[in-house]
Formats: C-alpha cells, structure tokens, sequence
C-alpha cells in the first residue's frame, strides 16, 4: 500500500550517489579556486604533490573506515592504532636491523587490534562505539609504553622508501594509495566477503538467517581495518623518518568526517570507496587551504567540527526525507 | 446524533504517477465501510488524505456537510478522526491506562498523577464493550490483538467517531479476530464508524455494510456488502476474474526427508514428531502461542536447546548448528517477519536475491556478475515479481514482492529443505496466488517443504499434510484430501482438551 510514492522515491536513491559524488567534485574545483586565489602557491606541482602526500595516510584509513561504517559500525581506535603499530614496527626494526621483519611487525600488530575489536563487536556483539573508545585508549597507553613517550628516529632506506620517497613530484605512495584503491575495490564489490560487507550493515538478522556469518564478516572487517592502519603506520614513519608516540592524533576524527562526507550512509548499508576518496580529497583541500592561508590553528579544529556537524545534519534530513 | 463524512473529488500525484484520480469516498456513524484494492490501488494514500498525513492536490473533506481543513493529523483528530496503524505506537514499558492517557495525564493537586482515576475511566471504557484487560497491565505483557484494542479505545477516549484500522487482523490469531470483530459490532451500537482496509472477504462480508474496491487510484466500485458478492469484489480487484488458485492433486512417493522425533522444549513444544517427505508440503498450524515457530527454528539449527533428535537426510543433526551450515546442507527458511530478519532493506533487489547461493556464482575469486544476473532474472521471471530493475532497492517494493523476494532467493537447485513461517502475511490475494504456485512449484521438484499458517484457508488449499498445535503440543494429524475443516478450527482452539 505504502508503494504508491515509490515511483519518484526509487529515482531519488539511484541518483542519490551519483548526485553526491557530483557535488563532491563541484566543490572540491570551488574549494581548489577559492584557495588558488587565496595563495598562489596553493596550485604548484610541489603543493599539490604536498597535499597528496598528507592525505595518503587518511585515503588508507578512511577506506577502512568506509569498510566498518558499511557495516553500521565505527572504529574509534584507527589513530592510536596507526601510534601503536608503528611503534612496533620501528621497535622490530631497530632491534633486528630487517626492514621486513618491521614492515610485517607494524602490519600485524594494526590487525591484532583490529582483532581485538572485531572479537568484541563481531563475535560478543557488543557496541562499536564502546569497544574501540576503549581499544581507543588502550592502543595509545601501549604506543607510549613501547616508545617511552619519546620518539625514535629511524635511518633504514628500506623501511622510510614507502612515506619517504618522491619521484620527481609525485611521491611514490600516491600510486601505492591508487593500488590499494583497486584492490579494495575489487574486495568490497567483485567478492561474496564484499557483499557480505553490505548485507550485514543492510540487516544484521537477515544476513544471519540466510547464513551470512555477519558476525565473523565484522571480525574480518575490523582485521582489515586494523591492517591499514599498519600500512599507514609504515607511511607515517617513511615521511618523517621517525616513529613517534603521538602520531596519529585525531585521525579517527578526519577519517569518519571524511567517509560521511563521501556520502556512506551513517546506519550502513550504502556506501562506495570513490565517494569516500572524494571525500578525503574535499576534506584535506578544505584543511591544507586552510594551513596556507594562514588560518588560526584552534580555529581549524573548529572548522572541521563544524563540516563533520553540517554533512550529519544534511544526510539525516535527507535520509528522514525519504524514509 | 449521526455523523458522516464526505470526500469529494480528491486527487493527489506524486510526480508523475496519478495515487488518486478524482475520488469520492463517504462514511456514516454506525457503520463499518471496507476499502479494499490491491497494493497500490489508493488506498493508504487515500486514508493518509483523510488523517492529514498527506496533502491532496484538489478535492474537499466534508464533516456533516461543513467543509473542513485536515492539514495535519491534529487537524484530522480535532474532527474525531483516528488512525489505528499495523505498528503499534504503544509504549512498552507504560501500562494499559497510562499508554491511553499518554500526553493528557489526570493528575490529582499538584504534580502527581491520578492513576487510580485513569485506570477507573480505562475499564469503565473496556466494560462498556465486554473486553476484559486489566488498565494495570504493562503494555509489554499483552499480545498483538490486545495492543491493537488499547490503541481503539485510547482513539475512543480522545472522543473520536472515526476509525481507520489498516489490515487490522494481519497481525492476530483466529480468537483475538474473534474478539475484534465483537469489539468492532459494538462500536457500530455505539454509533462508531469505521473504515476497515483489508484483503480477507469473509471479513468484510462479515462485518462491513458497506464495500468500495480502489484500481489503479479511482473508486471501482462502492456497493452495499448485502447487494453484492465476494467474486463481485475480487473481480473488479483485478480487472480480471481472479483464477483461484487449485491445488494439483498429487502422489507423495518421495523418501523421508526430515524426521522429527521426541522434540521437547520445556515452555515451547512437547514431544513433536514427525516426518517431512520428499517433494511433500507438511502444514503445521494452530494459535499464537502454539509453539511451531519454535519448532521450525530448532529445525532450521537457530536454536538449539531443546531435548529429542532430527533426523536430516538420514544424519542426526547437531542442535543449534547455526544457519550458515544448515544453508550449505540445502536447508532454506522464509521468516515470519519480512521487515525484522528477511530482507536487506538498502540492498538491491540483486543482491537479496542472490546472497545464499553466492559462493556458487564465485569464479577465480570474485564474484561472475553475469552468472549472478542470469541467476536472478531466472528467479524474478519465475515469482512474477515486480521491480523496474534487479537494481531497484528492495524497500521501495511493494510487501508482495518484497515477499516474492524472500522466497526468490531459495530457488537453487541445490534446496532440498524449506521452512515457512507464515508464508503470506499482510499481502493481497494476487502476490498470494503466485505465492502458492511457487510453493507448488518447489514441492514439485522434490523440495521438502514445512510451513506454518495461522490461516486455515491457506493451510487446506496448501497442504499435503497437516498437523494442529494447541500449547506446543501435537492434537491431530489430516491427509489430503481429508480435510476437515471444522475439526481443524476446534483442534487448534483446544475444544476437548483438559483445563
């Protein structure tokens, strides 16, 4: 009965993203203009190439978190996760003297977190938001213990190439962010893992009736999480050569704005890895024109609080709309 | 004295699409006046017109021949018009009479409450049409039928005179639609008047004077149910004479499939047993409460606390074994809920159809989108479902073919097991039709097929065999073409059972 005004409804949601990601684009040409007239150095080869090279690490996380909110869930822990698992991985380093052995360190430990939450969320079914507040905290108390609240500079070619090294402009972790882009492409949308993605967020219960596994799904989701994080780990060290106790701040924060912001719905279910790139994309001009124009930091915090409020408000009265 | 209401000309688009096409609908106290039309016919459209839930494009709304304004459901009941909805809007946690003066609390001097005093005016109510429920009760404790009448007399004590109940008995086992339709005659004595949407004939020629079916947004026809037909009605529904649906007479030949043996679970089920054949369609019904989805889960593995064994395929099966494995072992399930636990509303019609099976479409590791379109337009062609595109996002369907949908998906080969939990609620007699010939379809092929229904019509036009529950325990057991109807009704009632 209620279908009568599914006709105009039906047509809304298919263009829902499509018109999203249009409008992504608008602004970030409108953001790029307005801070190019800002400061002229905003459109230089060496800014752009800046740019990229500092939101390569939130790209990474944000397309775990897009993974996590499209099972209606959240990952509080990402950013202390990135301080923990780089501090193990450069702990390894220094005490083995192999690249190899660190890279494997730092991407392990990013997935036993991941673990950890998923264990938790996936198999006790306890809440996101609770559980990974307090892997939050926790994976930050053990980054502060591993490098004793003081950083470590790290020398190793090898381990700072990934974050470290620039071919002509382009650094060589923008087409590594483009790869993983791909392959995680290919995981959320040409295999059952990536429906199964979907489908959890969509209805937890269904997805269980009909065999799904959604809560061993939610373990994997928050492993791969976990993961990334670690790669981003690896990036973070590479582009300052050194692993420090405080990396990572606020990046779950960045994160999350950015996955909203590409348009994944905040109750799962719907959502796609371009929107959440554009997202990222939209969010670090937005962030970087700020830094050149000279902006008041305090202020900046304030500014990102304030996109984060407007994209919820504006998807939950358009989400309302049509429910 | 006598009320009545008038709407006039209505007409309401969304967009392109015409809901309501110059619509003219009365009403009179003391009468029940059933609308009926399938899915997208008009009606709820019409009756979000009359709540103000919606605004109409053009057209008038009449009260005893004065025109009003309803532009907003206070409007709607300032004029005495209430809405009964399929979802209760009752709070769980409150009692009977606090839910019914919720937002317009008695108070004794000061800020307390005079709960004593609501609770006299809530049974003075109840009283005065023989229904028996205690104002003390916490709203959680009572069953739908009884939800269903707190929300009548709370819109009765906010002195409305119209009603509007939408599917009211979807939801209700045969004695709460009982007690329903007594509550509704004595409403009618008491010079309510009701607009009843519903897709069951017996009850419309049970209770309503007056019948008017919708098509495709315009009133069909608007008859007095005394000078009319059921097959009158059904056929102006349509457009067409609706083919009944028959049951193609069968041999059950096929080997024992699942058998049941001993199953007891303290509060639920005591002492169940039987066997599912090949090919054979085993109905079990009974009253809410009768324990059969209970059942229907220990057998599907969601639960696995209860005593006696199941046999599956000649292999004992491990209790509570969860549903992933017993989807591998070919078993399937369609819930009671469609809402709650059988669709992924945000998903496409696609990906509901094709998630059990999905391993079996997968080629070097990722998914072959062609086998998976192949799989799914089969499965759409073969249910008649109707959706512009394997796109389509499921909760934009219609209930019938989101329903569709939820046995679409159980359409591989592979299925040799399916659980039923009241296969057709809450949907019209069209999608019900081409609901039992998939039914048909499957046991056909072999498919084991275990289906609880509450409604007995359904049971005898579906079942090979049926067994009645009353309180979790087996009373009797019926063959096709051995149906005795009267005998099922008084089984599952408990007629002859000890006190």
């Amino acid at each position: 009965m209620a279908d009568i005004t599914a006709p105009q409804r039906r047509s809304f949601s298919l263009d829902g993203l499509t018109l999203r990601y249009a409008v992504l684009v608008g602004l970030i040409v409108i953001a790029s203009i307005g801070f190019s007239m800002a400061n002229e150095n905003f459109y230089s080869m060496t800014n752009i190439g800046i740019l990229l090279r500092s939101i390569s690490v939130l790209f990474l996380v944000s397309m775990g978190m897009t993974f996590v909110m499209l099972t209606g869930g959240i990952d509080l822990s990402v950013g202390s996760n990135v301080a923990f698992s780089g501090g193990v991985g450069v702990v390894t380093l220094v005490s083995t003297g192999s690249p190899w052995l660190g890279f494997a360190a730092a991407i392990l430990a990013g997935m036993a977190i991941g673990w950890i939450n998923g264990f938790f969320i996936g198999k006790l079914q306890l809440s996101a938001f609770m559980v990974t507040l307090a892997t939050f905290a926790a994976a930050r108390g053990l980054a502060l213990v591993i490098y004793d609240a003081d950083s470590i500079n790290v020398h190793d070619p090898v381990f700072l190439w990934l974050g470290g090294t620039s071919w002509g402009n382009l650094p060589v972790v923008i087409p590594f962010v483009a790869l993983m882009f791909v392959a995680l492409s290919i995981l959320l949308y040409k295999t059952t893992f990536g429906r199964d993605v979907y489908a959890t967020g969509s209805n937890f219960n269904t997805a269980f009736v009909l065999g799904r596994q959604p809560g061993r799904k939610l373990i994997w989701v928050y492993v791969l999480t976990g993961a990334l994080a670690g790669l981003s780990a690896i990036i973070t060290v590479g582009r300052v050569s050194s692993g420090q106790p405080w990396t990572g701040l606020y990046l779950e924060f960045d994160a999350i704005t950015a996955v909203i912001l590409g348009g994944t719905a905040l109750a799962g279910g719907r959502g796609k890895l371009l929107g959440t790139i554009l997202g990222v994309l939209l969010y670090g001009i937005i962030i970087n024109g700020l830094v050149l124009t000279g902006t008041n930091p305090y202020l900046q915090s304030v500014i990102k609080g304030a996109i984060l409020l407007g994209v919820v408000l504006l998807d939950t009265y358009t989400q309302r709309g049509k429910a | 004295m006598k009320n009545r209401i008038d709407m006039k000309g209505i007409d309401k688009s969304f967009f392109a699409t015409r809901a309501l096409n110059n619509v003219d609908f009365s009403c009179v106290s003391g009468e029940v006046h059933a609308l009926v039309g399938l899915n997208g016919a008009g009606k709820s459209t019409l009756m979000k017109v009359l709540g103000g839930v919606i605004s109409r494009d053009s057209g008038t709304i009449e009260v005893n021949g004065t025109p009003v304004e309803i532009n907003s459901p206070a409007d709607a009941s300032a004029q005495g018009i209430s809405m009964i909805h399929q979802e209760y809007s009752l709070i769980n946690e409150l009692t009977v009479a606090g839910n019914i003066f919720l937002g317009r609390e008695l108070r004794k001097s000061g800020p307390f409450l005079d709960k004593k005093e609501m609770a006299r005016q809530v049974k003075e109510q109840l009283d005065r049409f023989g229904l028996d429920l205690d104002p003390y009760k916490p709203i959680r404790e009572l069953n739908s039928g009884e939800k269903q009448i707190v929300e009548i007399i709370r819109a009765l004590m906010s002195d409305s005179w119209l009603i509007v109940m939408d599917e009211p008995t979807s939801a209700l086992s045969e004695e709460d639609k009982g007690r329903l339709f007594e509550f509704i005659r004595r409403m009618k004595a008491e010079g309510i008047s009701i607009i009843y949407i519903s897709h069951h004939m017996p009850e419309i020629f049970g209770i309503a004077e007056q019948v008017t079916v919708m098509r495709d947004g315009q009133i069909v026809l608007s008859e007095r149910t005394a000078e009319t037909t059921e097959d009158a009605v059904i056929a102006t529904m349509t457009g067409t004479e609706l083919e009944n649906f028959v049951k193609p007479h069968k041999e059950i030949l096929g080997e024992v499939l699942v058998n049941v043996a001993g199953l007891t679970k303290n509060e639920a089920y005591q002492d169940i047993s039987f066997d599912v054949h090949r090919g054979e369609i085993l109905v079990l019904t009974g009253l809410r409460g009768c324990g059969a989805p209970e059942l229907a889960k220990a057998i599907f593995g969601l639960d696995g606390d209860y005593n006696g064994t199941i046999t599956y395929r000649g292999a004992a099966l491990k209790p509570g074994r969860g549903p992933a494995v017993a989807v591998s072992d070919g078993m399937g399930l369609v819930t009671e809920n469609r809402d709650k636990n059988g669709i992924l509303p945000q998903l496409s019609v696609r990906d509901n159809i094709a998630l059990p099976f999905l391993e079996k479409s997968v080629k070097a590791g990722v998914l072959d989108g062609r086998a998976i379109e192949k799989v799914v337009t089969k499965a759409i062609a073969d249910t008649s479902t109707k959706t512009s595109s394997p796109n389509q996002e499921i909760r934009f369907l219609s209930g019938g073919n989101k329903q569709k949908i939820c046995f679409s998906r159980w359409l591989d080969p592979d299925l040799e097991f399916l659980i039923l939990l009241e296969p057709t609620r809450g949907i019209d007699v069209h999608a019900k039709a081409d609901i039992y010939r998939i039914i048909e379809d499957l046991a056909e092929r072999g498919v084991g097929i275990l289906i609880l229904s509450y409604e007995i019509d359904e049971v005898i036009m579906l079942a090979d065999r049926v067994i009645t529950l009353y309180q979790g325990q087996s009373v009797s057991e019926f063959t096709y073409p051995n149906f005795d109807k009267d005998q099922m009704l008084a089984d599952i009632a408990g007629v002859g059972q000890p006190h």
